[in-house]
């Protein structure tokens, strides 16, 4: 089968903060291939570049090595035929505070050259009373879920969501997680970054494990388990993907 | 032609300018106070501009126009008597004292005649103006002949043009405010919008950099031209102040003037990182400008150092093109090099601002 998203050995540098004229790789050489209807998720620390990446295929962000292809696209040739395929849910985006949702999915429709129904697409992440709102009345789960909405406008084939649950309380969390897994249902490939452990295993089908700009490890949540849990394999499978996180990325605090 | 994308992002940029109440006020209140400010409380508290004709070589008339020179009351321009009557004529000058070439020390009994040319009917500080010259003379009086009555002042009236110091200062405030409300149109808004993570997830969609610059130019416009609109009419209904020109071709070279700031806008936006990085550069830009420009002053009023630079600062060209048209009745044709000077600058603006502005920095 012919997967929806290539990467092939992406790089991003950035110039080191100390000292401009040396740079670093936020992004170091990651290869993954995901699959049409798939959940996808990348786990990793903070400054794992989880977000780089996202952002590499997502044609936001240059991209310094390698190559991308979304829907068999290369990213960095055609950039706009790509971003016409996806929905984006960045991590904490705002948006204009002097406009209705209506008004903002209508402004969003109209980015994409599509009629839309902004009621239906309301209704579909829960959020028909607020239509007249402005989004900074909006909760911190509410913001998510308009977000999603947003990104829906294009109906796209592939959808990104950067942290979507960071920062959520659980209900919320719970909520958005229905959500997801309705889209997936109905199609759609659903690509997520992440440092819920809870979050990856409920959702992913499969995982790739970041850190310091590569992937260490990338499987279904079970295996992942059974090749890393502290326990030995013959004893009943206990642990999580917290323990396989930590044990794959060390104790040290990120920051 | 528009696209309908550039047409509905521009319909909704309005709407948010529009819904932002508290900057519209402001926008308005200031540039109204002000303009009353000066038509109601003008004082003589700062130096009145003199025009000096000196065609005389005597001693006397050299120690005279030095005297007026040295006083802080006035701020002396010199010049010959033909170009100075054509300014108070065009509203630049309100007093021309014309040193006849036959002036002389004159002999004892005798007095020597000074013209004083002003515009009666509309020079409302005559009173005020006029016994400060006389207390002048008469300090030169005293020295050379202990008191005795040397100089005779005559009042030439001269119909000028403008009708008041503020229909001469009007076209310079609309301008001001045309460069305030565009460069922080343009540049706060660019700055906001990407610290908000506003224009990154505009750039996710497949949204042409070319369609919301575009969007964001038509709808400042026309907020502007609605801000300028309210502000004229105040000022022609309410201030009385007179508009000689055509108001179309007015309007014209305040849109101009309007893209000119827009994209100087555009600049200081892409320089800027932060809300407090661009008050600093903005201030920097606009400030210099307001005071240097022929705002409140003719530029040949200014010390002569930076006349230079005053000459070619944009607002310069537009406060000229504007006040030719409002005070002299010019048509566009008659003022080419302030048009030209606005082209020029418009170039500059339009290929620094697409040139600095990063798109990719959106992520940022």
């Amino acid at each position: 089968m012919e997967p929806i998203i290539r990467a092939v050995e992406l790089v991003k540098r950035y110039p080191l903060p100390e000292d401009k004229s040396r740079s670093f790789a936020a992004v170091d050489g990651v290869c993954f291939e995901i699959f049409e209807r798939e959940i996808y998720g990348i786990l990793g620390p903070n400054g794992a570049g989880k977000t780089t990446t996202l952002e590499m295929l997502e044609g936001l962000n240059d991209i310094d090595g390698g190559s991308a292809f979304v829907a068999g696209i290369d990213v960095t040739r055609n950039p706009y035929r790509v971003k016409q395929l996806i929905g984006v849910q960045l991590q904490a985006s705002e948006y204009f505070d002097k406009l209705n949702l209506i008004e903002l999915l209508h402004l969003f429709g109209a980015l994409y050259s599509r009629d839309i129904d902004a009621m239906e697409l309301l209704a579909r992440v829960d959020l028909t009373e607020k239509a007249k709102a402005r989004p900074e009345s909006l909760s911190g789960g509410q913001k998510q879920r308009f977000s999603i909405a947003c990104a829906l406008v294009n109906v796209p084939r592939i959808l990104f969501l950067d942290e979507p649950t960071t920062g959520l309380d659980p209900q919320a969390k719970r909520r958005l997680w229905e959500l997801a897994m309705e889209l997936n249902k109905a199609g759609m490939t659903i690509v997520l970054t992440t440092h819920n452990m809870e979050e990856a295993e409920f959702l992913c089908g499969r995982i790739a494990i970041m850190d310091h700009g590569r992937i260490v490890a990338e499987d279904t949540p079970a295996n992942l388990i059974r090749q890393h849990a502290p326990e030995p394999p013959a004893a009943p499978l206990h642990g999580n993907i917290e323990d396989v996180f930590i044990a794959l990325t060390g104790h040290a605090l990120r920051d | 032609m528009p696209s309908k994308l550039q047409r509905h992002l521009a319909r909704d940029f309005m709407k948010i300018f529009l819904r932002d109440r508290q900057s519209i006020f402001f926008s308005l209140f200031f540039p109204v106070v002000f303009m009353s400010i000066f038509a109601f409380v003008r004082g003589g508290q700062e130096p009145i501009p003199l025009g000096v004709a000196n065609q005389s070589d005597s001693a006397l008339a050299g120690a005279l126009v030095d005297k007026l020179g040295e006083d802080a009351a006035f701020t002396v321009v010199s010049g010959d008597e033909a170009q100075l009557r054509e300014q108070l004529i065009h509203g630049e000058q309100m007093l021309v004292l014309v040193v006849p070439a036959q002036f002389q020390a004159p002999s004892a009994g005798e007095t020597a005649a000074l013209r004083l040319l002003a515009d009666t009917s509309q020079f409302n500080q005559l009173p005020l103006v006029e016994p400060m010259l006389e207390q002048k003379l008469m300090e030169i009086e005293r020295e050379y002949r202990g008191g005795e009555a040397m100089f005779s002042l005559e009042i030439e009236n001269v119909q000028a043009l403008s009708q008041s110091y503020l229909d001469f200062l009007l076209p310079g405030l609309l301008a001001m405010m045309l460069m305030q409300l565009s460069v922080a149109g343009s540049g706060y808004n660019v700055v906001e919008f990407r610290r908000k993570g506003i224009l990154k997830r505009l750039f996710v969609t497949p949204l042409q950099p070319r369609d919301f610059v575009a969007a964001i130019v038509a709808a400042r416009l026309g907020i502007v031209m609605i801000q300028l609109t309210v502000l004229l009419a105040f000022a022609l209904f309410v201030l009385r102040v007179n508009i000689i020109g055509n108001f179309a071709e007015f309007y014209l070279v305040a849109l101009v003037a309007s893209l000119v700031f827009l994209n100087i806008g555009f600049c200081i936006g892409s320089v800027a990182r932060t809300q407090q990085a661009i008050m600093a550069i903005g201030n920097i830009v606009i400030f210099p400008q307001i005071v240097l420009s022929g705002v409140f002053y003719p530029i040949d009023a200014m010390p002569g150092f930076v006349q230079p630079l005053a000459q070619v600062l944009p607002l310069t060209f537009v406060v000229s093109g504007l006040r030719d048209i409002a005070v002299a009745g010019a048509t566009l044709l008659e003022i080419v090099p302030s048009l030209i000077g606005m082209a020029v600058w418009f170039v500059i603006g339009f290929a620094l601002a697409t040139r600095m502005f990063v798109w990719k920095d959106v992520a940022v």
